[in-house]
């Protein structure tokens, strides 16, 4: 693949980003901690806060959590809870951002986050925002949006500060425009050649919520234009004589935060060339925009509660996404990821299952964890699954 | 166009030899702890039973979990496809394969000697071959007689763990309760078939099925696996050399 210094930048900005968030504190602003795409940016940053994201990819804090969490706890749950209660006394480092936030804003998604998050908030302010979990129901944006009207004056009580809507429809605006570009580098992996693995993309994703809003739009701005101008460099002969017959995967799924990318490694090292990933590290994230012309609370109430999470139902909407995803991005076949017992992912796979035979694309599910174990086990799968598809 | 086949597999190792696509030798041996050599022995062991010389061979093809360490071969197949392979041209007619291993198990829906889907148990010891050894030890029984022991049962006790460990102390259980002992083997091996059997309806498998792997040899699993999925198998006369076979025509149609 093409080298991007863009994409060196990003995979080196994080101590420049742990630099910043320091120096914010230090001015007086307030740090939240997020765990979800269900907690909407615009409401922090109109407040005047800044975010980080707290969801967990490390194995290493894993351990540490299960001191308090039963073992047969989702990974990235324990993760999570392991970085923030480390005290570094078994010799673990957690990731330097998850001690500087000042609140965790929590939401009801799945049990496990539920239930961590009332321990979590022993160690942490925390603050959880209630979801209708049938999204589809009158009354469910409704009640999401008094949720979010809750939030917004939990967020001025910790800022000091009043949202406005002025205030909402500029961060919702800027929001947008981050949207937009990670849809124009989606739409470059529609090529036939893509100018930018699947891997590479998964760790500019991993790192969305990691980065301030703005740096992340700069960054993104970045790559476009690099890749932009890759599709015109005469060497890319050699590197298209390099994609040809490499089929094209969609990953969908569980999330994959930062620090844990075994099975897009996996996929990529065995052939496979992943074009486009259906996860909240991927287009769950920012497919759809925020109504800029309607009452902003409004607008993101409705946004918001359509993104397609295993804990809503019924989630159609993913599986009509997936098989809309799937033409669009020309995907031969399908690999379905999910964590070790994240029931809702796990379970809503047999209706993916369905949904892609009918559709007559070919699915591989693996289930996993963080540790290395089993990289022999999801080898050899990947490997079969990439002779069946080419 | 002479092509040889290795599987190397965690128990034991697997060549074939193909002359032309039909099969001249075979040799299956112990794995043991390197991977590499007793693969080297196998090949030697097949050019030497088909009456040929390294250099008469025009390709290796590897397969097996140690494929990919048999730095002699020319190119790696998975198991999924070499089995299909191997499995297709023994019968053409085939629809699905089920493999029990010595470390895993698979289940292959197959169309025209393609794979359409595939679904693989490799996380636990439940559903393959070492989950029958370990529990034939504490019935102090040999592999190889426990699935005749298992036909003459009349009432297959129930054994509820998938755990191989725990099934090894409920065999115990049992015994100490006074179970007779074909009885016992009845049950550890209707509980492998239906843990088979369920993932075989994941994938759809119907009609015209072949079962092979080293677990095949055990002709009390085949009447089991039969009953619970209500059709009769295909147990090829070798049924632990269809992945090396496999592998081995995978390099006739490469060429």
């Amino acid at each position: 693949m093409t080298h991007f210094e863009t994409l060196d930048y990003i995979k080196n900005s994080y101590s420049e980003r742990i630099c910043q968030l320091k120096e914010e504190k230090k001015a007086g602003k307030k740090i939240v901690g997020t765990l979800c795409l269900f907690v909407p940016d615009e409401i922090i940053f109109a407040a005047g806060a800044d975010r980080v994201i707290l969801c967990g990819g490390k194995n290493d804090t894993i351990p540490i959590a299960e001191q308090y969490l039963p073992r047969n706890t989702c990974p990235l749950v324990k993760s999570s809870f392991g970085s923030i209660v480390n005290n570094g006394c078994s010799g673990v480092k957690s990731c330097s951002h998850f001690g500087l936030v000042d609140m965790i804003v929590a939401e009801n998604t799945c049990d496990s986050k539920k239930k961590m998050y009332e321990l979590m908030g022993n160690y942490v302010p925390t603050y959880v925002i209630d979801l209708p979990q049938k999204p589809d129901s009158s009354a469910a944006v409704k009640y999401f949006l008094e949720e979010l009207n809750r939030f917004k004056e939990v967020m001025e009580k910790l800022t000091g500060n009043i949202i406005t809507a002025e205030g909402l429809k500029k961060e919702i605006v800027s929001s947008n425009e981050t949207r937009r570009l990670i849809h124009r580098l989606y739409n470059l992996r529609k090529a036939e050649f893509p100018p930018i693995s699947g891997l590479d993309m998964i760790k500019v994703m991993q790192k969305q919520y990691v980065l301030s809003a703005e740096g992340f739009k700069k960054a993104l701005q970045d790559l476009i234009e690099e890749a932009e101008q890759a599709r015109e460099d005469p060497n890319r002969a050699d590197f298209k004589a390099s994609l040809a017959h490499r089929p094209r995967i969609m990953i969908s799924g569980c999330p994959m935060p930062g620090g844990n990318t075994k099975v897009p490694e996996i996929i990529e090292n065995r052939g496979g060339l992943i074009v486009v990933e259906e996860s909240c590290t991927g287009t769950r994230s920012f497919w759809d925009l925020v109504d800029e012309n309607k009452d902003p609370m409004t607008a993101l109430a409705e946004r918001y509660i359509k993104i397609p999470c295993s804990c809503m139902t019924p989630n159609d909407r993913r599986i009509d996404n997936i098989l809309e995803l799937a033409r669009e991005f020309k995907v031969d076949g399908v690999v379905h990821y999910t964590l070790q017992f994240c029931h809702g992912y796990n379970i809503e796979r047999y209706k993916v299952q369905q949904a892609l035979r009918n559709a007559g694309i070919p699915m591989l599910s693996i289930e996993t964890d963080y540790s290395d174990s089993d990289i022999e086990q999801i080898g050899l799968r990947v490997d079969a699954f990439m002779e069946m598809l080419s | 166009m002479i092509s040889i086949g290795v599987d190397s597999g965690s128990a034991t190792t697997k060549a074939a030899l193909v002359i032309d696509s039909q099969m001249a030798a075979f040799n299956i041996r112990p794995t043991g702890f390197d991977f590499l050599s007793s693969a080297g022995s196998a090949c030697e062991e097949v050019l030497t039973n088909a009456g040929l010389d390294k250099g008469d061979v025009n390709g290796i093809y590897a397969t097996g979990y140690g494929r990919n360490s048999i730095k002699f071969a020319d190119k790696a197949v998975s198991e999924i496809t070499a089995h299909t392979l191997g499995v297709h041209h023994l019968y053409p007619l085939v629809n699905g394969v089920i493999d029990i291993g010595g470390q895993d198990s698979k289940i292959i829906l197959v169309s025209e000697g393609k794979v359409i889907e595939f679904l693989m148990n490799d996380k636990c010891a439940a559903g393959t071959g070492k989950f029958l050894e370990y529990t034939a030890k504490a019935l102090e029984v040999p592999i190889e007689e426990l699935g005749d022991l298992a036909l003459i049962s009349k009432e297959p006790a129930s054994i509820t763990s998938m755990c191989t460990v725990f099934a090894e102390s409920e065999v115990i259980s049992l015994r100490a309760r006074g179970f007779k002992k074909e009885d016992i083997a009845a049950g550890l091996t209707e509980s492998i078939a239906r843990r088979v059997a369920v993932m075989a309806r994941q994938v759809g498998l119907k009609q015209n099925v072949a079962f092979v792997g080293g677990v095949a040899k055990n002709k009390g699993m085949k009447v089991f696996l039969e009953k619970e999925l209500g059709v009769s198998l295909y147990v090829p006369p070798e049924p632990q050399i269809t992945g090396a076979l496999g592998a081995a025509l995978y390099g006739v149609n490469k060429s």
